[in-house]
């Protein structure tokens, strides 16, 4: 067991933290930490290495090099370690032929939960989580909302210090994800820490105090999200959707242009301050009947992303 | 409703659950050892057959179930919970066997029945069956390191058990003093040599020998799966 060398404030500090996959895949050298209260935001791409960062930060998966430390202590395999971590991997995975009730009541009593307490607190999670009339039902008739909502109540019933939560928005629906909103920013008011690993630019601009931006399994920048968003403060965001694809290279040449990334069929042009979103329109002469539809928005963390990475975030919610 | 506190409960709840799997279960190993056992067939042979089908009875299940779970992303959540590897394999596994063993208890009956005569060797019996099923259920959780098919997973298990069983003398009598050694150094030798007692056959082992053998091998299934733990739960 060695002491936390990071921080004495931090609930969970890594260092130099790498877990290598073949094919280069996984993550390289990241060092964070979570303090108590705070949302922290992980964020990138497919492939960047959210969901690894998280394993390795929840425990389910051993480091390659590196250290991590969960509350002063560096033994994940440590019950007083796991039993302060609510955990949501990207996988909803349950018992199928169990009825939620029981995968949660299962689940609860792992972290040492009697049957008392179980109990109160499942009522309550339940129906915050809009699953009460299903508690009943196997989770093999579940749909993969239902399933992260069972999940994220697994996560929250033993009240753990810490919350490790991939994609926690993922398949919610509007309501879901606004409860959920309001439920993070209580808990994170009382002290608890939470670490989410999410592409969704608007929820964690909304909850997140500090986010981290992953590329290719590197932290490549790191910070509070007002700072961050400065960064691209007075800049504009166009999206051009097309009929039909358009080369970006004239684009992307134009001096006003910070960056242009195509996803889908969108395109997603990052214009320097100041500039008029017209002057960009005017190299599209002669194929502007290509873009069926265009918008102008103030800029977000993702096109902060887009012009640190030239590489766009997925859309959250297609 | 039943409610599952811990990983051995929760192994059961969902066994009794699952009322056609648990019929099909149940009717399987009877189907095959009816016949044997009731028409009076050499007892070698029925012998054999039985030791073949404890033994893969042992196996395949747990082989399978934790290949899926890995496939599903259970494993992962095991992983996270806070329980030692060990502990959380002994419990799953233990269960598992227990749950064969109740599988196989009718087919254990109708040789009781038959033979009633035998039942000196019925401590022997139970603890080589005993010893066998968490022998098996390790030996398949193992396998399901290797691969994410379940099919191929039945496969890494019978493979190494063909020539296990064959070395320990189930198919045939073994002559050379060293096969004989090494035949006694294998579970399926106490429960081949104990069936065939059970089943009023000609055994070459004394009922205490077969006790002490089948005991050994039930309290070293019991460390090697606490000592497999990391292996079978953290291989990725």
């Amino acid at each position: 067991m060695k002491a936390d060398t990071v921080s004495e404030r931090s609930l969970l500090a890594a260092t130099g933290l790498t877990r290598a996959y073949r094919g280069g895949k996984g993550v390289f050298d990241v060092t964070l930490q979570l303090n108590p209260g705070e949302v922290l935001g992980l964020m990138g791409p497919n492939g960047s290495g959210k969901t690894t960062l998280l394993r390795l930060l929840a425990t389910a998966a051993t480091p390659t090099g590196g250290q991590i430390s969960w509350f002063g202590n560096s033994n994940p395999r440590d019950p007083s370690v796991r039993r302060r971590l609510g955990i949501m991997l990207d996988q909803p995975a349950h018992f199928e032929q169990m009825t939620g009730y029981q995968n949660a009541w299962f689940f609860a009593h792992q972290f040492g939960l009697g049957d008392e307490l179980t109990r109160e607190r499942l009522d309550e999670l339940f129906r915050w989580s809009g699953l009460s009339d299903a508690r009943d039902q196997r989770v093999s008739e579940y749909s993969l909302g239902m399933k992260r909502k069972l999940n994220l109540v697994e996560a929250l019933v033993h009240r753990p210090s810490v919350l490790l939560l991939d994609e926690p928005s993922l398949a919610l629906d509007y309501r879901a994800e606004l409860d959920l909103i309001e439920r993070l920013q209580l808990l994170s008011l009382t002290g608890t820490a939470v670490a989410l690993a999410t592409n969704d630019v608007h929820l964690a601009e909304r909850i997140c105090d500090r986010v981290v931006f992953l590329h290719q399994g590197r932290v490549i920048r790191e910070g509070q999200v007002p700072e961050l968003l400065t960064e691209v403060a007075g800049s504009q965001e166009v999206e051009l959707q097309l009929n039909s694809p358009i080369g970006l290279e004239r684009i992307r040449a134009l001096p006003e242009v910070e960056a242009a990334n195509v996803e889908a069929d969108t395109v997603h042009i990052v214009l320097a301050r100041g500039t008029n979103p017209a002057q960009v329109l005017a190299v599209l002469n002669g194929t502007a009947d290509l873009v069926s539809n265009m918008r102008v928005r103030r800029p977000n963390l993702g096109d902060l992303f887009l012009k640190l990475t030239g590489e766009a975030l997925p859309v959250a919610h297609p | 409703m039943m409610l599952a506190g811990t990983i051995w409960q929760r192994e059961l709840v969902e066994f009794a659950q699952r009322r056609r799997a648990l019929v099909i279960k149940l009717g399987f190993p009877l189907l095959v050892a009816l016949p044997l056992v009731i028409s009076g067939a050499p007892t070698i042979y029925a012998a054999m057959a039985l030791t073949m089908l404890i033994t893969i009875v042992g196996a395949l299940g747990s082989g399978a179930v934790l290949t899926r779970e890995r496939q599903s992303g259970l494993t992962l959540r095991y992983r996270t919970l806070p329980v030692t590897p060990g502990r959380l394999l002994i419990e799953r596994l233990s269960t598992s066997a227990l749950i064969d063993f109740f599988q196989l208890t009718p087919v254990l009956l109708v040789v009781a029945v038959r033979h009633p005569s035998a039942f000196g060797w019925w401590p022997a019996l139970l603890l080589s069956v005993a010893a066998v099923l968490l022998i098996g259920n390790l030996l398949g959780a193992v396998a399901s390191t290797l691969s994410d098919s379940p099919g191929e997973v039945m496969l890494y298990v019978i493979i190494p058990l063909l020539p296990l069983l064959y070395l320990s003398g189930v198919f045939t009598p073994l002559e050379p003093p060293i096969l004989l050694v090494v035949s006694r150094l294998l579970p399926f030798s106490y429960l081949y040599e104990a069936l065939l007692g059970a089943l009023g056959g000609q055994p070459n082992l004394l009922p205490w020998e077969t006790v002490l053998g089948g005991f050994g091998f039930l309290v070293g299934a019991i460390g090697l799966t606490g000592r497999f733990g990391r292996r079978v739960l953290e291989s990725d």
